[in-house]
């Protein structure tokens, strides 16, 4: 909200003195912080955050309300004179209570065609960013807007057929608005129709066909309340965000119907010497809502403090609120121009709020109950982002979306509930089923930008298509590609291979298959549902198991095998050949490929078992014995002892 | 010595000795200087001794100790080099296994944590002493956790698609646009165990989704982090009292905080917190916009609704709710100047943003 600085001394002199960063911190102290400020020639004005509760204080004389009552000074004397009402000069009729009151004058305009606007009010009016028409009917509306909040409208009067009806709009209506859009209307939008259909939305957007021009003889003035639900519904179902829109959408002063028709009767009789013909109002003031009980026990525990309850009332007072103490209690009202009041918390609000936040106490919360440990998620995550840095790689983090074509790369799961209904873009479009899309658009990146050793892990959820929706489990994604080492003497450069990356799932405690995917040459990526890794462990440290303190034997076997066997295979066999035996260990500690054994289709391991018993030192004889089942249960396999 | 005696070669070979033998740099050149002059044939000792055979009777005693003097000698000097070689050799080949102390080790790789998820991590080391557990929930949720049960209106802007992202198969269902359904979370879960449990305090970091263009201030995701505590007779106050410990531990102890009123429709009071410009410490910066104090998060008391949509006695129980934006933080304690680059990646951002913890 724009809010020019003579304009508001107007409404509280008390200001004027102030210093404009005084002023600004006063404002922000009350809720309305000052996003910055726009010096003009004949101008300053501030650019006021207001929040969306408060419609009330979209205005000059709102914020002076506030100011006001902050320093409890009083305000301007609103400068109106009360027309006389008059018997209604053309049929008005209400046919819903979305619309409880419609105010309303006809005046006959003298010479409209000249521009009789004052200047201070063009002024003002450039001041808010809103250039005056020259038109006075239409400038005076606006400043008044701006001046007091309340969105007030005038109708080309001899452009009407017959009377005025507000009611809902019929399915097939259309309005030609003000901004020149034809809009197709429904039964939601309550419109102002004359006998020929809409000529208004209400409390959006006038029509066009009754518009007011320089040729305009006669205007009917239209100050009402319409009930901010309708108006928002119709705002935003027509994209129209208008101030009057605005302001009608988070609720207007009830009580000031009357006063805002005359305030713009009395503005087009001084400025254009209009005559006026006659005022009336049809309806009634809306209901006042109801009040609430504010007791000492809330407010002194909301405010951490014992605030006195007569003090508490002259702050609801100065605030425009009906107030009055029973016993323990006060009893409040909201004033007419207040929509965000309704319970004994709000009221508690506004008394802090007046007083100042910065006399709230500081004191630390009594420690009730006993806390709650880390759940053990958290801490996994925690501990694996931790170790895969130690282990040299780049937390990273990526967009939950992205295209369907990148996410189908890698899965092959159904994208149908996985795709948002408004994404950005396409590109945007489908919550990932993977990480690995994202982390190797980042590691391609990353190689653009001259890295050679790129490590990458995203800890993230991924989603799976069902039929109840999106099914979200959490997943670690790593990417390793181009090279390692180089940058010491002891560690020479050597593309990464996928042993590397199966060490690092190992590490972390993975002890399934290991699925890697080959993103490039020398790039590779792998995904481990974070259920899959153990969860650190619930004590700190495990119970204790004995451990042998007789000495390990070793012996080494050199095997011939097949090329294409897996090592794997070979040592889960011999490891069940060797159940009853201390085996200890078994492990290939070396592997030979020389292009002589690869010609016959052979290669070499060297397999080294290590032997330990429990219970006694063992002897070389029943070692022996043990080795040579390990050379039967590789013979089946095509291994056989190298000479 | 009298060398006159001898023929003039070995002269020459004795006055040359002393330059060959310092020419002598390893052990094999040593040995064939050696045999030159000492070798059982063909060498200056030889000829030496073919002269002694040939010389006359009475000359060769005298010519016997000339002989004998210069070979010492010159054993002497070849002894003497060779312990001196032998030792050299005993020397480098010690060196040679020597790691220089100056060349580059082979240090263990490090990577970094991403700076935001740092930031998480703090965070929820600074409220553990205040016995703060951490919960998480989906970044799909319903309308019901995301805005029914934190008492936002049926046509609240926010629950918009121009706002909200909502998937097509399942219209129910959104993508989170603030951490605070999962208070509507923890609040229901816990509402039956209220009692024995004394209370609620928990912090909830995650990442939320709203829908604003790609910008050096904007992005589609982001990461917030909510704090909540439910107990018995909590105020205002209280939530000073724990934001002002917070800032403190976060900032630095001279880190000061103040409330401004603000709206946030699940509180009420609702507030902002701004903190004392860390980069002026005050006294006014581009940062803080001149006015000495940064906006840092949006809290306030637990509205009455929150806790009766959740189950839970508002009459009874009270509580607080905060929420800041963790990437708002980060861009300002480090004043990194384009929100993007917290989401592209590039290690050498991360290398010197993250660290490891």
């Amino acid at each position: 909200m724009r809010i020019e600085l003579q304009a508001l001394q107007r409404e509280i002199p008390t200001i004027t003195g102030m210093k404009t960063h005084e002023l600004c911190e006063c404002l922000a102290m009350i809720g309305f912080p000052v996003d910055g400020t726009d010096t003009q020639p004949t101008a300053e004005v501030l650019e006021v955050d207001v929040t969306a509760n408060r419609g009330d204080a979209l205005s000059h004389r709102g914020l002076a309300r506030d100011i006001a009552a902050r320093l409890d000074a009083p305000l301007s004397p609103i400068p109106v004179a009360p027309n006389q009402e008059s018997e209604a000069l053309l049929p008005i009729q209400l046919e819903t209570d979305a619309c409880p009151i419609y105010s309303t004058a006809i005046l006959k305009l003298d010479c409209a065609s000249a521009n009789q606007t004052p200047a201070d009010t063009q002024a003002f009016l450039t001041a808010m960013g809103s250039n005056a028409k020259g038109l006075a009917p239409v400038d005076a509306s606006n400043e008044l807007l701006y001046r007091y909040g309340h969105p007030t409208h005038a109708f080309d009067a001899d452009k009407l057929k017959g009377g005025i009806c507000v009611r809902w709009a019929k399915a097939g209506e259309t309005l030609l608005a003000l901004d020149g859009v034809q809009r197709s209307l429904n039964t939601k939008d309550m419109v102002i129709a004359d006998d020929s259909g809409p000529i208004a939305l209400a409390g959006v957007i006038g029509g066009d066909s009754t518009k007011v021009t320089e040729n305009t003889k006669r205007v009917l003035l239209e100050s009402a309340f319409f009930a901010p639900q309708t108006v928002r519904a119709s705002a935003r179902r027509h994209g129209l965000h208008t101030d009057a829109s605005i302001r009608f959408g988070r609720g207007t002063d009830t009580s000031f119907v009357k006063t805002a028709r005359d305030l713009l009767a009395d503005r087009l009789t001084s400025w254009a010497g209009a005559e006026l013909l006659g005022a009336w109002t049809v309806g009634q003031y809306p209901s006042k809502p109801p009040g609430a009980a504010l007791t000492k026990k809330v407010l002194h525990r909301i405010a951490g403090e014992p605030i006195q309850l007569d003090e508490a009332q002259k702050i609801l007072l100065r605030l425009g609120c009906q107030a009055e103490t029973f016993d323990d209690t006060l009893n409040v009202q909201p004033p007419s121009w207040r929509h965000d009041l309704s319970i004994a918390e709000d009221y508690a609000e506004e008394i802090l709020r007046i007083r100042g936040y910065d006399r709230i106490e500081a004191a630390l919360p009594p420690f009730e109950g006993a806390p709650e440990p880390l759940p053990r998620s958290y801490q996994q995550k925690r501990t694996l982002s931790r170790r895969l840095t130690q282990l040299g790689f780049y937390q990273t983090v990526t967009l939950g979306f992205i295209s369907p074509e990148a996410d189908a790369r890698y899965s092959g799961d159904s994208q149908e509930s996985r795709t948002l209904l408004n994404p950005l873009g396409l590109e945007y479009s489908v919550m990932r089923s993977s990480l690995l899309p994202s982390l190797w658009n980042v590691a391609e990146a990353n190689q653009r930008h001259g890295a050679k050793d790129i490590r990458l892990f995203e800890i993230a959820p991924v989603y799976k298509s069902t039929a109840d929706g999106p099914v979200e489990t959490n997943i670690l994604g790593i990417v390793w590609a181009g090279f390692i080492g180089g940058e010491n003497p002891l560690t020479p450069i050597r593309p990464v291979m996928t042993a590397d990356l199966i060490a690092i799932a190992r590490d972390l405690g993975f002890t399934g298959n290991v699925n890697l995917i080959a993103l490039a040459q020398n790039a590779f990526g792998l995904e481990i549902p974070l259920d899959q890794l153990a969860e650190p462990a619930e004590k700190v440290i495990p119970t204790f198991q004995p451990f042998s303190r007789y000495p390990v034997v070793t012996r080494d076997l050199s095997l011939l095998v097949p090329l294409e066997l897996s090592y794997g295979e070979l040592e889960s066999s011999i490891k069940s050949a060797m159940t009853p035996t201390p085996l200890q260990d078994i492990r290939c500690v070396d592997v030979f490929k020389d292009t002589r054994l690869t010609a016959e289709g052979k290669q070499a391991w060297l397999v080294r078992l290590k032997f330990q018993s429990s219970e006694r030192t063992l002897t070389g004889q029943e070692v022996e014995s043990w080795v040579q089942i390990a050379i039967d249960a590789a013979k089946p396999h095509g291994g056989i002892l190298r000479g | 010595m009298d060398l006159r005696s001898l023929p003039p070669e070995i002269g020459k070979a004795h006055s040359d000795f002393a330059g060959l033998l310092e020419a002598c740099t390893d052990l094999d050149a040593l040995l064939r200087l050696k045999g030159a002059y000492l070798g059982r044939d063909d060498s200056f000792a030889a000829r030496m001794m073919d002269t002694l055979k040939a010389s006359p009777k009475e000359q060769k005693k005298e010519l016997g100790i000339v002989i004998n003097a210069l070979k010492n000698q010159w054993e002497e000097a070849l002894k003497s080099r060779q312990s001196n070689l032998e030792e050299l050799r005993r020397q480098r080949a010690a060196m040679s296994l020597i790691w220089d102390v100056t060349l580059p080790p082979p240090l263990p790789s490090r990577g970094a944590l991403h700076p935001l998820m740092r930031l998480i991590d703090r965070l929820a080391d600074v409220f553990r002493p205040l016995g703060y557990h951490v919960e998480e929930g989906p970044e799909a949720e319903t309308e019901a956790h995301n805005f029914d049960g934190l008492n936002i209106p049926e046509d609240h802007p926010a629950r918009g698609s121009a706002d909200t992202f909502y998937f097509q198969k399942h219209t129910d269902l959104l993508l989170r646009t603030h951490t605070s359904p999962v208070q509507v979370r923890v609040l229901k879960r816990l509402a039956p165990m209220i009692e024995q449990k004394g209370g609620i305090r928990f912090l909830a970091p995650g990442r939320v989704y709203r829908k604003d263009e790609i910008d050096p201030t904007h992005s589609p995701m982001f990461h917030q982090v909510e704090g909540m505590l439910v107990g018995r007779g909590i105020g205002m106050q209280h939530l000073k009292g724990t934001l002002d410990y917070a800032m403190k531990a976060l900032f630095g102890s001279s880190a000061d905080i103040r409330f401004r009123p603000s709206y946030f429709p699940f509180v009420e009071p609702g507030c902002e917190v701004d903190v004392r410009c860390p980069l002026c410490s005050g006294t006014g910066c581009r940062v803080c916009k001149s006015s000495g104090w940064v906006e840092i998060l949006g809290a306030g008391l637990v509205h009455p609704n929150v806790l009766k949509f959740a189950g839970i006695k508002s009459d009874i129980w009270s509580g607080f709710a905060f929420g800041m934006g963790v990437e708002r933080i980060a861009m300002m304690v480090s004043q990194t100047p384009d929100l993007r680059l917290f989401f592209e990646n590039d290690q050498r951002f991360l290398a010197a943003m993250g660290g490891m913890d």
